[in-house]
């Protein structure tokens, strides 16, 4: 028999879905956003966004990265995010949904998202 | 009076002449519904007699869509009057209206009937119009100058509107009156011997008198026996085409059988009269024709030793392979394409126990589609061979069916009847076209098979649908089975019987795959390939559950899907079953959510007195969750409109 066990969501804090256009409206908020590594070196990973435009990570990258990382961390300019979360997307990555997703997200089903 | 009737004209078509093209007025219309056949008869004036007239069938629409009512005036064009049972019967077989309604035109009387063929015209000229009318007339050669005439003289003023209709017209060709023979001083009418004109099969009636036509043997039928209540009996039917491309189908039973099979040999030209016109039996008779002539003992058939080029050797209506895709099931049509592939013959046990041979051959067109055509019988032994060894000889060569019967089974394909004619390579330009076609690049061209169980062509063709819209919508319930794309996910496995054993064994290019039989404890027997043997195969055979957002169904999955939704063979899983069943029961389950994209064939099926929906598992993909997203994102913005 098994015990059904409720876990809670934490939504007291929830990251946006962005790219690099919705960045610029949430700087100082925390956000989420998948990128493409194009350069780490150690401290900051140059990526380009779901948008095809450049995006700057901050914070400690794990050793090995795929091709696409989602980031999670708190916006802190137009093109940058100060991350503490980083997950591995794998190598495949469908970008072009990522973005209406992000799209979507922010604009008429803003309310479906916490 | 607007307008001028031809006088005299009943008694000169009673009298024989059918090349007047007269202007007479529909007096009363009736509908005659001795048979199936709806038949019209007209009576038709010329202002001073009037006589009944039997309307081609062809003509039907006029009356259906009041284009010929009572009361309008026509011009005959194309007509015959006959003699039947000592009366005079006219036949119109094309007509032009020329006022779809007017007012009753003189005071007709009807023609009285007598025995002699000719007689004098009496002219009753009962109302003061009609006497105005025939005395313009009297000196008349030109009736149509008569008629302008009467127009601008008379006017009474109630005809006001006609005239605005008359004063728009030209009268078709009004050809001069002539008075009809007189045959007062002759005797009684003799038996005309004179040989009966040939007339186009397209105006064959049953109430055409003495009648001849010259046509073109297409298709000689079987010689069969038959056995019924009243004895023994023998058969055969053959096929004309005449110049005018008319087709019509001529039988001939027992003693006729005798003086005639012979004779007739297929792409000869023969003379036949007297013989019999009866409705042409739609079942076996696919010409297009109302009608079928039957030969009997006073018929007479005689071959036309000169070549007639006006007659075609056969006549064709090929429907592009594309239109087969939409064309009703049983349906027969002919069709032209370049073979592509062709299977070896292979022995199939029908319903009847007999067995006969089957051969499939897929055939390509320039409408971009494939279809599959099956030959049945000796088709597989002639044609097929031939085409066999030219297949594989590297020459793709053009096939001509006429006659073939269309099959919903599998998608749609063409299949052989016992009237189907095959041509290969036929020297006719549709043949032509489509070899420089195929030559110059129709070969490699893209093609859709619209035969195939599973539809190719993917997003193109597919219909989404949820579960719940399965039993909203009544999917399965018309005659053809819906196919349809489901995503949704396994959530149930029936384990007890998931698969049977199957005959291994190959018939032709397929697996036999039947459910065989346990003999003893260690060998298997297929009853319909009669052997016996050691190993048998085991193929899925599965109940599945599946579930989405809207609603949950059970499935049923073969072989192939089957393959897909649990990663195992059927017979690994068997053999897992009988060694380990608890961990059988564990990899089963480890493969329940997953999700699918189903491709699924939904037909309503009655299994003894109920009626239930049964619903195969054609393909199981596992969802390809770019496109799916896609899919979505394009639902999402319909949405929101």
């Amino acid at each position: 028999m098994d015990i059904i066990a409720e876990l809670a969501m934490d939504t007291s804090n929830p990251a946006v879905f962005v790219n690099a256009e919705l960045l610029g409206r949430y700087v100082g908020r925390k956000v989420r956003a998948v990128i493409q590594v194009i350069r780490n070196d150690g401290t900051a990973v140059i990526g380009k966004s779901t948008d095809e435009k450049q995006m700057i990570v901050k914070g400690l990258p794990p050793s090995q990265l795929t091709t696409f990382v989602e980031v999670i961390g708190i916006a802190d300019g137009q093109n940058s995010i100060s991350a503490d979360k980083w997950t591995n997307f794998g190598d495949n990555f469908d970008t072009f949904t990522y973005n209406k997703l992000c799209q979507l997200a922010n604009g008429e089903y803003q309310h479906l998202f916490l | 009076m607007p307008v001028s009737l031809t006088p005299g004209a009943i008694a000169a078509i009673r009298g024989g002449d059918v090349d007047a093209k007269p202007l007479v007025q529909v007096v009363d219309v009736e509908l005659i519904g001795r048979s199936a056949q709806e038949r019209y008869r007209l009576l038709l004036s010329d202002a001073a007699s009037s006589q009944h007239a039997m309307l081609a069938t062809q003509l039907n629409g006029l009356v259906r869509s009041g284009r010929v009512r009572k009361g309008s005036v026509v011009q005959l064009i194309d007509y015959i009057c006959s003699t039947v049972q000592n009366r005079r019967i006219i036949v119109v077989l094309n007509m032009e209206t020329i006022i779809p309604d007017c007012e009753m035109i003189g005071n007709p009387k009807m023609y009285p009937e007598t025995d002699t063929v000719a007689q004098k015209v009496p002219p009753n000229i009962n109302s003061g119009n009609a006497q105005r009318f025939n005395n313009d007339n009297i000196n008349g050669r030109n009736p149509v100058q008569n008629a302008q005439n009467f127009q601008s003289s008379v006017q009474p003023p109630h005809q006001a509107n006609n005239m605005q209709n008359m004063q728009s017209f030209q009268p078709a060709v009004q050809p001069p009156y002539q008075p009809p023979p007189n045959y007062r001083n002759r005797g009684p009418i003799m038996k005309n011997e004179a040989p009966a004109r040939i007339i186009p099969i397209a105006a064959l009636n049953p109430y055409q008198g003495r009648w001849a036509i010259k046509a073109r043997v297409t298709a000689k039928g079987d010689l069969r026996r038959y056995n019924n209540a009243r004895g023994d009996g023998k058969v055969f039917s053959f096929d004309l085409l005449d110049s005018d491309g008319g087709e019509i189908r001529v039988t001939c039973f027992n003693a006729v059988v005798d003086r005639f099979y012979d004779i007739i040999e297929v792409g000869k030209v023969y003379l036949i009269s007297k013989g019999s016109l009866k409705p042409a039996q739609k079942n076996f008779n696919h010409l297009k024709n109302e009608w079928e002539i039957f030969l009997e003992a006073t018929s007479t058939v005689d071959v036309c030793p000169e070549e007639d080029a006006s007659i075609p050797q056969q006549q064709f209506s090929f429907r592009p392979i594309s239109d087969i895709e939409t064309a009703e099931n049983n349906s027969i049509l002919d069709v032209i394409g370049v073979v592509v592939s062709v299977n070896p013959s292979v022995p199939i046990l029908r319903k009847n126990g007999m067995e006969t041979q089957r051969r499939i051959l897929n055939l390509k067109d320039g409408s971009g589609r494939t279809v599959e055509l099956t030959l049945w019988g000796d088709f597989c032994n002639r044609e097929g061979q031939k085409l066999q060894e030219m297949i594989d000889s590297g020459f793709f060569p053009v096939l001509a069916v006429k006659a073939g019967k269309v099959s919903d089974f599998s998608g749609k394909s063409i299949g052989t009847i016992s009237s189907t004619q095959l041509f290969i390579n036929p020297d006719i330009p549709e043949a032509c076209s489509l070899r420089s076609w195929f030559d110059f690049g129709g070969k490699d061209a893209a093609s859709l098979s619209i035969s195939r169980e599973i539809m190719p062509g993917g997003s193109k063709n597919e219909i989404r649908k949820t579960v719940s819209q399965i039993k909203e919508e009544g999917l399965g319930r018309s005659d053809k089975p819906d196919w349809i794309t489901v995503k949704a996910t396994v959530s149930f496995i029936k384990t007890d019987t998931f698969c049977y054993t199957a005959c291994p064994l190959m018939i032709g290019d397929r697996q036999c795959n039947k459910k065989v039989m346990r003999l003893g404890n260690t060998r298997w027997l297929c009853d319909r390939c009669n052997q016996e043997f050691e190993e048998c195969d085991y193929r899925y055979l599965l109940q599945v559950q599946i579930q989405d957002h809207t609603g949950l169904t059970w499935v049923t999955a073969f072989q192939e899907s089957g393959e897909e939704i649990l990663g195992f063979s059927a017979k690994e899983l068997f053999m897992l079953k009988e060694q380990d069943d608890e961990r059988f029961a564990e990899t089963v389950r480890s493969k329940l959510f997953y999700q699918f994209l189903f491709r699924l064939k939904i037909k309503e099926e009655t299994y003894g007195d109920e009626q239930r929906v049964k619903i195969t598992v054609v393909k199981a993909d596992k969802a390809n969750y770019s496109s799916e997203s896609q899919y979505m994102l394009d639902l999402i913005s319909k949405v929101s409109r």
